[in-house]
């Protein structure tokens, strides 16, 4: 066992900045051709229409839309800092746009039932490229067991499937983010599942989520005029 | 078979790769003394069928070229810790089909079990057509299989990320993988070196 887990992260509190609000990040933009070309192959629109038949369905993709969230909020912080050099920087940037396009393919899932971005902090672990990897690690094996742990409780087959398709994919970001860190990319036969509950108590113990959104107004706007 | 096999075997086979799946699994040791058909269905026999080709060509795979002993160094290590984890992933399938699961198939692998840079580029070949395996059964199998099956597919996609890594090739070159069809991985296996 390494001590790359998520909840062991050394994330320093001392250094916390604003966090960037990362609401600018373009879907069109960084949903490139075969990117998008392989999503639809997923028969994401077929997905859609099952989902919401199902309200539990629904929940597991907002909670993975939570996760893409968090991983593709991370990555772009990471490209606009720049501390990243060489093939991290070279990776940052292909996980990031890989991500982005995952929040894109949830979001068109979703519709209007899409939950919104939460703000985040990560508190510095972006502007140096150990603590990068190794958050980056957490993360992707993070996404890994929080997939797989799904698998099951998905209902729509359409959907099942498109989250099988990702699910490969994290684990290939979690290898080869391993692999940068120099770390064992495979450390055991079998990747365990993870609750949706211990992913959350886990994601929550990073502190890096700072807000979610609100969906109503809470007040009604003040007029001066 | 004996009566009760198949399920027994579905049971390790949940137990193993699965913490969660308590339900699942007392579900088949009720259903297991009467009869194989609500262990696994036939689709579940046919998925892992496929499973049990695949897992035994990357274990022929990487156990013929460390026998040959021309890899060295990152390669090297690479094939060992991966054949480790594809004989215990051919175990774990072998148990799942029982008395179902069929003798090692030939293989034929040419220079790609000898030359360094030729194993790494059909190692990754068999790992990507693994994950391309798998994700194209999910939607086929019984949740028992398919929860036990996840536990293995994300490892053959670190498997397939790490000898790209190695290569200098895109470990993630898409954002998603697309699923493969049984024919197109038989097709694939047999490119590779699938002789029976």
């Amino acid at each position: 066992m390494d001590d790359l887990s998520m909840h062991r992260l050394d994330v320093d509190g001392a250094l916390a900045e604003a966090a960037e609000p990362l609401g600018g990040v373009s879907r069109a933009g960084f949903l490139g051709a075969s990117l998008g070309t392989s999503l639809a192959l997923l028969g994401l629109g077929a997905a859609q229409a099952e989902a919401r038949q199902g309200a539990s369905d629904l929940d597991i993709l907002n909670y993975a839309l939570t996760l893409e969230y968090l991983q593709a909020a991370f990555y772009t912080e990471a490209e606009r800092m720049g501390a990243l050099k060489g093939r991290t920087e070279r990776a940052a940037q292909t996980v990031g746009a890989v991500e982005r396009a995952h929040v894109a393919a949830f979001q068109d899932l979703l519709g209007k039932q899409a939950i919104r971005r939460p703000s985040f902090d990560f508190q510095g672990v972006t502007e140096k490229p150990q603590a990068f990897l190794k958050t980056a690690v957490a993360f992707e094996d993070l996404a890994v067991a929080a997939y797989k742990g799904q698998a099951t409780n998905i209902k729509a087959e359409s959907a099942l499937a498109a989250a099988v398709a990702i699910h490969s994919v994290e684990a290939r970001h979690a290898a080869w983010m391993r692999y940068l860190f120099g770390a064992n990319p495979a450390r055991t036969a079998f990747d365990q599942p993870a609750s949706k509950q211990e992913v959350t108590q886990i994601v929550r113990s990073t502190n890096f989520v700072t807000g979610n959104p609100s969906t109503k107004r809470k007040r009604a706007p003040r007029f001066t005029g | 078979m004996h009566i009760g096999q198949g399920a027994l075997s579905r049971t390790e086979f949940i137990a193993a790769g699965a913490v969660a799946a308590g339900a699942a699994v007392a579900a088949g040791v009720i259903a297991g003394p009467v009869e194989d058909t609500d262990a696994q269905t036939d689709k579940d026999v046919e998925a892992l069928q496929l499973l049990l080709l695949l897992e035994y060509t990357e274990t022929a795979f990487y156990d013929e070229a460390l026998k040959r002993g021309d890899l060295s160094g990152e390669v090297e290590a690479y094939a060992q810790a991966v054949l480790d984890q594809e004989r215990e992933h051919l175990a774990f399938v072998r148990k799942a089909l029982g008395s179902k699961a069929g003798e090692p198939p030939r293989f034929a692998f040419g220079d790609a079990t000898r030359d360094p840079s030729q194993f790494a580029a059909t190692a990754a070949e068999l790992e990507d057509l693994a994950v391309a395996a798998y994700n194209g059964q999910a939607t086929n199998v019984s949740k028992p299989t398919l929860e036990a099956a996840a536990t293995v597919v994300s490892v053959e996609a670190r498997h397939a990320a790490w000898i790209r890594s190695i290569a200098g090739e895109p470990p993630a070159p898409d954002a998603t993988d697309t699923p493969m069809s049984a024919d197109e991985v038989r097709q694939g296996l047999e490119r590779i070196g699938l002789r029976s």
